[in-house]
């Protein structure tokens, strides 16, 4: 290799890792906003976005990350909310110009455009780990897009850190004190004592401990660079130049929010018509107490015990921030034919059997609910092979409920609950929200929740709760 | 290069990018949108809940359940309960065999309380087997109570003695499941010994002991119970029909 592009190499690397950051987090926002649409589509979850079918089923890591509530922010004030991904796409592209810029402008040396590269690539770094810890300790499971922007971010900080170091070597002899010199970690007025007097900031003098570090920095030879600083290595810092660059990022983000917010679908009252119910009465008491607010809107939700997606709305409704504001019931609806005729198979096999055992729970039916969503995928499949396995599962969990689970007074409380489903001529899926009797549509129950049940929410508070 | 053409042109080339695939994305998402709200309703459609129509319930059959329900005061509430043997067989329009041939495919379903000779009382066996029948609903609308006397005695007392049966399952299902749907579910046709008499294909079927399982001593019966014809006919014929009318 050249001696010409040896030292850019780092730089490329920051660059290439931003492209790569780019493609992971543009994918992501894709299949984000495509579901702007109010309908279902396939999502691509691969280390290699492009290569390998995407999940159409809605059971990958990926869709199960991209319908949490941590996926998007302002969700209550638009439909969907902002995808997380969007800025993310913006910030790699923006580290991608930054990478590019220094290489064209031939700045590799100059240690003030490498530290700012080195601070822009910690964002990434910094919103990565949070994101992991999330989906790890809240979600249950990390998508491997998102893993692809967690190796981006990490390889282009760690790129722009070579650069940096790299950039420190280019201007000064080795020796022990390069590290102190080039470790951008001490505060201004800290780093600002090296010089020996009081800084241009006016923070505190603080000389080296060491006299001989002190003099040895005061040797150094000035940089050829007429923008970098005089002696000190990286201080004092152009704040000047670091705001604009700022700025540039900062203009990234926004016009790439403000053109999503701009262009993105819009939501009309007409959505929002999706019915009512038509026999509301609980007549034959099969309702489960999930949520009980006293003076809380009355709200409605239809289930099924081991469905993925009800998990899904059920956490997507804690998180909102709303299920303090709601009464929350829930009507049974298991999908699985052991119990229900409306199937022709056990779309939830073992559904029957929990949905008998939260019938059985009374008062405790949130902790039976809790522990069917939290083992559904190792109910279903031991069920899948043997339909009583889902009953003596839930037995071995909650061993009072033995007496009334299977039995048929339980049984027919079930029947009427499915029942109850067909006077309200009900879709067959789950989950619904009836708030106040009113329908929160279908496809208002993952990505658009928090926008149209807090619109909900205000029309009901506005009629005075009257449906 | 010259620096601020290659910061000004990196700088808008990665901008113009990023505004480019975000307008397309949120452009292409909108344009859906519109379609599939402008697409006719049927496209819309999903399953809605409905009660159960399996495959035997052909138009024929549906044709005699309705008018046999609707003169036997189920379908309207405030027309009186049961359908008597003439009725039935009005309503029926066709021959006892013809009438008993369409249970024939509830063989899975139904079920047969057979009492004792000129008794309208339920033994524990019976009651077992009525709950255990009635609690199979499944995604049935309608609950039958067909009963029937055998030809021993006259014909008044044979009607009246059939009611009894009819009305002594009614009784009890009101009592063990208190259920305000329950009078619009349940229908009874009591056909005394006159009319569709259960040939001894039927003691296949699901059915209670005619007589007491054990003696009042504790003791085995002397002789086990039968399902001859006229054991048969003194009976109750229950089914969940699992039919949209």
């Amino acid at each position: 290799m050249s001696s010409t592009w040896k030292p850019r190499i780092p730089l490329l690397l920051v660059g290439l890792f931003a492209v790569l950051g780019a493609v992971f987090a543009g994918t992501s926002a894709a299949d984000y906003i495509a579901h702007l649409d109010r309908q279902m589509h396939a999502v691509t979850c691969s280390y290699f976005p492009g290569l390998g079918s995407p999940d159409a089923s809605g059971t990958s890591g990926c869709f199960t990350v991209m319908m949490s509530p941590y996926a998007a922010v302002l969700r209550a004030s638009t439909w969907g909310g902002l995808p997380i991904a969007l800025p993310a796409l913006a910030v790699f592209l923006f580290l991608l110009f930054k990478a590019l810029d220094t290489l064209l402008r031939k700045r590799e040396d100059d240690r003030h455009e490498t530290f700012f590269l080195v601070l822009a690539c910690l964002l990434p770094v910094v919103t990565s780990v949070i994101y992991w810890i999330v989906s790890v300790a809240v979600i249950g499971t990390v998508c491997k897009l998102c893993v692809g922007v967690y190796v981006a971010s990490f390889g282009a900080f760690g790129a722009a850190i070579a650069a940096h170091l790299r950039a420190g070597r280019a201007r000064r002899p080795r020796g022990v004190l390069e590290a102190l010199i080039t470790a951008p970690v001490l505060p201004a007025p800290a780093q600002a004592g090296y010089q020996g007097g009081p800084t241009a900031l006016g923070g505190p003098s603080s000389p080296p401990s060491d006299p001989g570090v002190a003099a040895a920095i005061a040797s150094l030879p000035p940089p050829p660079d007429e923008e970098a600083p005089p002696a000190a290595g990286l201080f004092p810092l152009p704040w000047g130049r670091y705001l604009a660059y700022f700025l540039e990022g900062v203009l990234f983000v926004g016009l790439c929010a403000l053109l999503y917010l701009a262009f993105k679908p819009g939501y009309t009252e007409e959505m929002a018509r999706c019915g009512k119910l038509l026999r509301p009465q609980d007549t034959y008491q099969t309702r489960l107490k999930l949520h009980p607010v006293p003076g809380g809107v009355r709200a409605l939700e239809v289930l099924d015990p081991l469905c993925p997606a009800c998990k899904g709305f059920h956490e997507r409704l804690e998180a909102s921030g709303l299920l303090g504001r709601l009464d929350l019931e829930a009507a049974l609806f298991p999908l699985d034919k052991e119990c229900n005729w409306m199937v022709t198979t056990s779309v939830h096999p073992g559904a029957c059997a929990v949905s008998e055992a939260l019938l059985c729970a009374g008062e405790r039916a949130p902790e039976v609910l809790a522990w069917s969503f939290e083992n559904h995928e190792s109910i279903r499949e031991r069920a899948k092979e043997d339909p009583a396995s889902a009953r003596a599962s839930v037995v071995k969990a909650f061993p009072a409920l033995a007496g009334c689970v299977g039995k048929p007074a339980v049984a027919a409380r079930l029947n009427k609950a499915l029942r109850w489903a067909v006077a309200n001529s009900l879709p067959v899926l789950t989950p619904q929200l009836y708030v106040q009797d009113q329908k929160l549509c279908d496809e208002d129950t993952d990505l658009g929740l928090e926008f149209t049940l807090t619109r909900l929410l205000a029309a009901r508070a506005q009629s005075g709760g009257k449906s | 290069m010259n620096p601020v053409v290659a910061h000004v042109g990196t700088g808008a080339g990665a901008l113009l990018l990023a505004c480019i695939l975000t307008g397309v994305w949120t452009g292409g998402a909108s344009s859906r949108l519109e379609q599939a709200q402008a697409a006719p309703p049927k496209d819309k459609q999903v399953a809605v809940a409905s009660a159960a129509d399996e495959g035997y319930c052909t138009k024929d059959l549906k044709q005699i359940l309705r008018r046999v329900l609707t003169s036997c005061g189920l379908v309207k509430k405030d027309q009186g309960r049961g359908c008597q043997p003439l009725e039935a067989k009005s309503v029926a329009a066709m021959s006892g065999g013809d009438f008993n041939a369409l249970f024939h495919p509830l063989a899975q379903r139904a079920s047969i309380i057979m009492f004792e000779k000129d008794k309208a009382e339920l033994d524990e066996s019976d009651l077992a087997l009525l709950q255990k029948t009635f609690s199979d609903q499944r995604g049935a609308s309608y609950f039958l109570v067909v009963s029937r006397a055998s030809p021993e005695g006259s014909v008044e007392h044979n009607r009246a003695l059939s009611e009894a049966r009819a009305t002594a399952v009614l009784d009890y299902l009101k009592a063990q499941f208190p259920d305000p749907d329950l009078e619009q579910e349940v229908g009874l046709l009591w056909l005394g010994e006159e009319f569709a008499q259960l040939d001894e294909e039927f003691c296949k079927w699901n059915h209670s002991q005619a007589g007491p399982a054990v003696a009042p001593d504790g003791a085995a019966p002397a002789e086990a119970p039968g399902c001859t014809t006229a054991e048969l006919n003194r009976s109750a014929f229950l089914a969940w029909i699992d039919c949209r009318l």
